[in-house]
């Protein structure tokens, strides 16, 4: 209780009353009521932000969570050597996604990037690209690099909610004549509801709190087409010293944030 | 000995013993200083100093695009600086935070007062009061590469001096091969673009913003329209590398240093590093050019201020009084290739006959900084209106779109 209080209770409440201030990162600060809240209807950027948020997470969520599925399907059994695969697929999560992302910079360089120099070698391209110069590539690229990151997590949550299901279940599902989908669809599926809860609702969670990746492989570009909504918060607070605007930003998407997970919830929830 | 002299003898021991720890404390004093990183010519002086003995100081290299929010964070935390060499188009807004130490009787006291550069000075000033002094000194020039000129048919001597005959040589150049290119600009930085692309506005008599600065005229001056068209035109016809459009400042200098770029724009800081990392080429140099003629450049670079929370602040002022001498900045700042922040040492016995260094000097004379408290917010910020108007008028050719952006974003920020 302790520590909920003083690192989520504390800090959530200074969140809010700083929202009600004109907060300047320096300076003086002065109560301002709602103005910061009526002022989001106007910012431009922040509507663009969400948007850009949402689309991201739309896009990102589904590639990590089949493809976490589809690993842990093919890791699941304890066979010889398995352990090596699931230690070489979960190996990306270990590292820092600022670490990761800077890796992602380097691999994405138009003159020492690897991925042109293998797509050039294989005479794919004429000539080196420069994959952050466009908004769709450059999300394109980010998406990649979110997967190769993450999915390891996703499929290290899907393993344990697979290995959960006793294997006799799939051997009278056998004996019945089920092929695979049927017994995905009619075992592996209705068994595993909260385990996917729990990896969409985390994979969401992560998707929509997305920074380090845009602030250091696309710095928001190009053209400001990859702010998402908790680079906008940074800006706002650090760059441009609005903590008060910064603090409202935020509390609104702790809001957008649980209504999102509850919907989750409420969709994902075991019925009996 | 007699009780008198005994009490004598205690006093004296006593103002002994008394003196020591002072002179022990004074020897002891650490300051901190923070500076972004923009070379090793900081770090050349903090050594120096240093080696004096006496008061030593403890330098933080920041990196560029960090330091204010850095700055910020530390100050509201209040673990800020004793001494703080701050990008001088920053000062106006620490100071006016109440985070500088108010030095105007120091400055005042100065023999020399009146010889500082007037425009980093006049940064370094909030509402009549001094809280900085001259530092780093950078007017933006361009540098172009003799060699190249002389490839392309050009006279290597006789450099541009109207935006036609800057995009004539551009063009002479990038026909040399499909390897080298006329121009360089880095399309993904705010502040480069800033320090290199604005002044080519004001040497045409346009400016962005009111003369008194309080609001913007990217949509009603005519020269923002024509200067965006004159990049625009140069990247249509590929005088500048593609991928200049992605540079956030990280090739800015080294782009030219290949050795296949015929222009770019930079400052003092790019003499050295070209001078020292790339021998071979031969360099020249000539300010920015307006439209028809006449010149401009960015006064641009930082000035050195005390932190108001500071414990010695007389320490630090004698930092800053040293570095100001003249004998530092003749053995380093001047035999170093570096502008001086005194006017009239600009000319010196080192830089004589040297036109980078001369050049760089001169530009301060036609040098220009814009004086707002939210600059950070309008030019520097990578995803503010600046950058964003630059890119989707150069590389996309939306001039009309990106004027209209550039307005409104402008006017929005400087609503407050």
């Amino acid at each position: 209780m302790l520590f909920v209080t003083v690192f989520f209770i504390i800090p959530l409440a200074m969140t809010l009353f700083m929202s009600f201030h004109d907060w300047p990162l320096i300076g003086e600060q002065s109560w301002i009521g709602t103005t910061n809240y009526t002022e989001l209807a106007k910012d431009r950027q922040y509507l663009k932000s969400l948007d850009f948020t949402f689309r991201y997470t739309l896009l990102v969520t589904p590639p990590i969570f089949i493809l976490g599925f589809i690993l842990a399907s093919l890791v699941r059994h304890n066979i010889r050597f398995i352990g090596i695969f699931r230690t070489i697929f979960f190996l990306p999560v270990v590292i820092g996604l600022g670490v990761s992302s800077l890796l992602w910079v380097w691999m994405l360089d138009q003159r020492v990037g690897i991925f042109n120099k293998i797509l050039l070698d294989l005479h794919l391209i004429e000539k080196p690209q420069l994959f952050l110069a466009k908004p769709t590539t450059a999300m394109n690229v980010i998406i990649l690099s979110v997967v190769w990151k993450t999915v390891g997590f996703t499929m290290i949550l899907l393993l344990a909610g697979l290995q959960s299901i006793p294997d006799e279940l799939y051997e009278s599902a056998d004996v019945d004549g089920a092929g695979y989908f049927r017994k995905l669809l009619y075992i592996t599926l209705p068994l595993m509801r909260r385990t996917i809860a729990l990896a969409l609702i985390l994979s969401v969670i992560g998707s929509v709190l997305a920074f380090d990746q845009f602030y250091i492989i696309t710095r928001g570009g190009p053209r400001n087409s990859t702010i998402s909504i908790v680079y906008w918060i940074f800006n706002n607070s650090f760059t441009y010293w609005k903590m008060g605007y910064g603090s409202a930003i935020s509390i609104v998407l702790l809001g957008i944030l649980v209504t999102l997970s509850s919907i989750q919830y409420y969709v994902l929830r075991e019925r009996y | 000995m007699t009780p008198r002299r005994i009490v004598f003898a205690v006093l004296i021991m006593a103002l002994f013993i008394g003196a020591l720890p002072l002179s022990a404390q004074d020897e002891d004093v650490t300051m901190t200083m923070w500076v972004r990183n923009i070379g090793t010519q900081v770090q050349e002086l903090i050594d120096a100093w240093n080696a004096r003995g006496g008061s030593q100081i403890e330098l933080t290299v920041i990196p560029p695009n960090e330091f204010v929010t850095k700055m910020g964070a530390a100050i509201a935390a209040g673990e800020s600086p004793d001494i703080a060499s701050i990008d001088l188009i920053y000062a106006p807004a620490f100071a006016a935070a109440g985070q500088l130490l108010d030095i105007t009787d120091w400055v005042d006291a100065l023999s020399y007062a009146d010889d500082l550069l007037p425009a980093h000075s006049e940064l370094g000033t909030y509402q009549g009061r001094k809280y900085a002094v001259p530092f780093l000194i950078e007017g933006s020039f361009i540098i172009y590469n003799k060699g190249l000129f002389e490839a392309a048919g050009l006279d290597p001597e006789v450099p541009p001096s109207t935006w036609d005959e800057l995009l004539e040589a551009a063009r002479a150049i990038s026909a040399i091969d499909d390897e080298t290119y006329g121009y360089y600009f880095a399309g993904a930085c705010a502040g480069c673009n800033a320090f290199t692309y604005l002044p080519f506005i004001w040497a045409s008599g346009g400016d962005v913003l009111s003369d008194d600065y309080s609001e913007a005229t990217i949509a009603t001056d005519p020269i923002v329209r024509e200067a965006l068209e004159f990049y625009r035109l140069m990247w249509e016809e590929g005088l500048i590398p593609e991928g200049a459009s992605i540079d956030d400042g990280s090739s800015f200098v080294s782009a030219f240093g290949t050795g296949t770029i015929g222009m770019a724009g930079t400052g003092a800081f790019g003499i050295n590093t070209y001078r020292n990392d790339h021998p071979e080429l031969n360099l020249g140099a000539f300010h920015i050019p307006g439209k028809d003629g006449g010149a401009a450049s960015f006064g641009g670079g930082d000035v050195i201020a005390i932190g108001s929370g500071t414990q010695h602040p007389e320490e630090a002022w004698e930092f800053l009084e040293w570095m100001m001498s003249e004998e530092t900045q003749l053995e380093l700042y001047a035999a170093r290739n570096r502008t001086t922040v005194r006017v009239s040492m600009l000319e010196n016995e080192y830089s004589a006959g040297d036109d980078l260094v001369l050049t760089a000097a001169s530009a301060l004379a036609v040098g220009h900084s814009p004086y707002s408290l939210v600059y950070n917010d309008l030019f520097n910020d990578p995803n503010g209106p600046w950058l964003e108007m630059i890119q989707i008028a150069i590389l996309d050719g939306d001039i009309d779109g990106a004027l209209q952006l550039g307005q409104d974003r402008f006017t929005q920020i400087m609503s407050g």
